[in-house]
């Protein structure tokens, strides 16, 4: 008989908790929602480790698990906020090379007040490093369609933060 | 060539969240992983909603009848009771996995009071069972009839303190996951007005529909039922609904617009699948919506 692979789960929650929670805090900056994305992310892979063909359970597959939960919350998010898509064909599809050096802390703040769409593929792109091909298999987009939505993220991201420097 | 963006590369920190949250966690996870990894109905609610039918129920407490819910059905309290002027509670509701339940206190004036006995019987969906009635006859329930499967799926039945008989059944387990708008039909409007507060104080007033900030200048989403939408104020845009329709293919619906005689715009890549924004043969913008394949 085959152990179920569910109680390994149990066996790594203490130690793999505060990794999650601290993965989902840092991506998204609010102590609700890290914790309602933390406990998706733990229940849901209840079920997932249990599907043929998953791999062990260990904290990288539950920070794995958690990316997944946090693309889902930008979607719905996307869904919810679907008069966005109006504005955005007013953004320009180029961008300047832009020299300046971003600082981390700052960037964090402006990342917070982009659209879902923008910050969900700015986050994977650039605070998890993830390759373009993997930011597209995450958002179920074509490597295409995600270098032409990085683009305009990028675009997006800059306008918020030239803004906020020229108002302060 | 180095991309200034690779600055915002962070590493994780391992965070140690409220303890009281890692417990809750915890004994949720527990029960996940021996209830066979199934996640319930009842805990992984849809937004619950008020549905076609909802028990409105007198209990002669309302407050601990709602405290009651919450530990043994997993309820989740919606805003604040209603208190009259002598102390009872006129209304209150809580949300039990897609449900809303109503209740008050007894108001023999208006002939609502607790049934001596019998009385209606709430069925009620658990992710286990036992341990929900074992929890409410911990609380003060009296245990009517012993959990057990007749072929129908585990139940039993406990009458709780405050005057109601709850039929605790075992919930299906249920695949998440939003059931596909149909072809053809509206899966979200904007309503495009020329300002938004007047029109959120009359459809607020007409219809009782509610507001929350959107994140573009003058937009804002409703709440209520039915189709999603939002509300979209200010000036320059075609004034009305602007629904988005579905459909099974968009490439050929859009061959048919411009067969007919209306204007198709540029496919976009959206999270939500594939959209592109038309107009009909006299004039009337709407956009055209392929989901995404599952």
């Amino acid at each position: 008989m085959q152990r179920d692979p569910a109680f390994a789960l149990l066996g790594l929650y203490e130690s793999a908790l505060p990794e999650v929670y601290g993965y989902l805090l840092s991506r998204c900056g609010n102590t609700t929602l890290a914790e309602e994305l933390t406990s998706e992310t733990f229940l849901g892979a209840v079920r997932a480790c249990r599907k043929t063909g998953s791999p062990p359970v260990s904290v990288p597959w539950l920070i794995g698990v958690a990316r997944h939960k946090l693309v889902d919350h930008w979607r719905r998010r996307e869904r919810e906020e679907r008069n966005l898509r109006l504005v955005k064909q007013d953004e320009p599809e180029a961008v300047d090379p832009w020299e300046d050096e971003i600082d981390a802390i700052q960037a964090r703040d402006t990342l917070a007040r982009l659209g879902p769409h923008h910050r969900a593929a700015l986050t994977l792109r650039y605070l998890d490093g993830l390759a373009v091909r993997d930011v597209a298999h995450l958002l179920d987009r074509t490597v295409h369609a995600t270098e032409a939505l990085l683009v305009r993220a990028k675009a997006a991201f800059r306008r918020e933060h030239d803004q906020k420097e020229g108002s302060e | 060539m180095t991309d200034p963006f690779d600055a915002l590369r962070t590493t994780a920190r391992a965070v140690d969240p409220d303890p009281d949250f890692a417990a809750t966690l915890r004994e949720q996870l527990q029960r996940a992983v021996l209830n066979g990894g199934e996640m319930p109905t009842t805990e992984a609610p849809a937004r619950a909603a008020v549905g076609a039918l909802t028990p409105y129920l007198a209990v002669t407490d309302a407050r601990r009848a709602i405290d009651f819910y919450v530990e043994v059905f997993g309820a989740t309290r919606r805003d604040d009771p209603i208190v009259m002027d002598d102390g009872r509670v006129g209304h209150a509701e809580v949300a039990i996995g897609d449900s809303v339940l109503m209740l008050a206190e007894p108001f023999p004036e208006i002939g609502n009071v607790v049934a001596p006995e019998g009385g209606a019987v709430m069925r009620v969906a658990v992710s286990d069972v036992d341990a929900a009635m074992a929890k409410g006859v911990e609380l003060g329930a009296e245990l009517v009839r012993p959990a057990e499967d007749g072929g129908y799926g585990k139940h039993g039945m406990i009458k709780d303190p405050y005057g109601q008989r709850w039929l605790v059944a075992q919930a299906e387990p249920s695949e998440a996951g939003e059931t596909p708008v149909p072809h053809g039909e509206a899966g979200y409007f904007t309503f495009q007005v020329p300002e938004a507060e007047p029109a959120k104080a009359f459809y607020g007033a007409v219809l009782g529909w509610r507001f929350k900030p959107g994140f573009v200048e003058g937009g804002w989403g409703i709440e209520g039922h039915g189709l999603e939408g939002g509300l979209w104020g200010g000036p320059g845009r075609q004034v009305g609904f602007k629904v988005m329709f579905a459909v099974d293919d968009l490439e050929s619906a859009l061959a048919r617009v411009t067969e007919q005689g209306g204007q198709a715009g540029e496919v976009e890549d959206m999270p939500y699948g594939l959209s592109a924004d038309c107009t009909d043969n006299q004039g009337i913008e709407f956009w055209l919506w392929q989901q995404p394949a599952e």
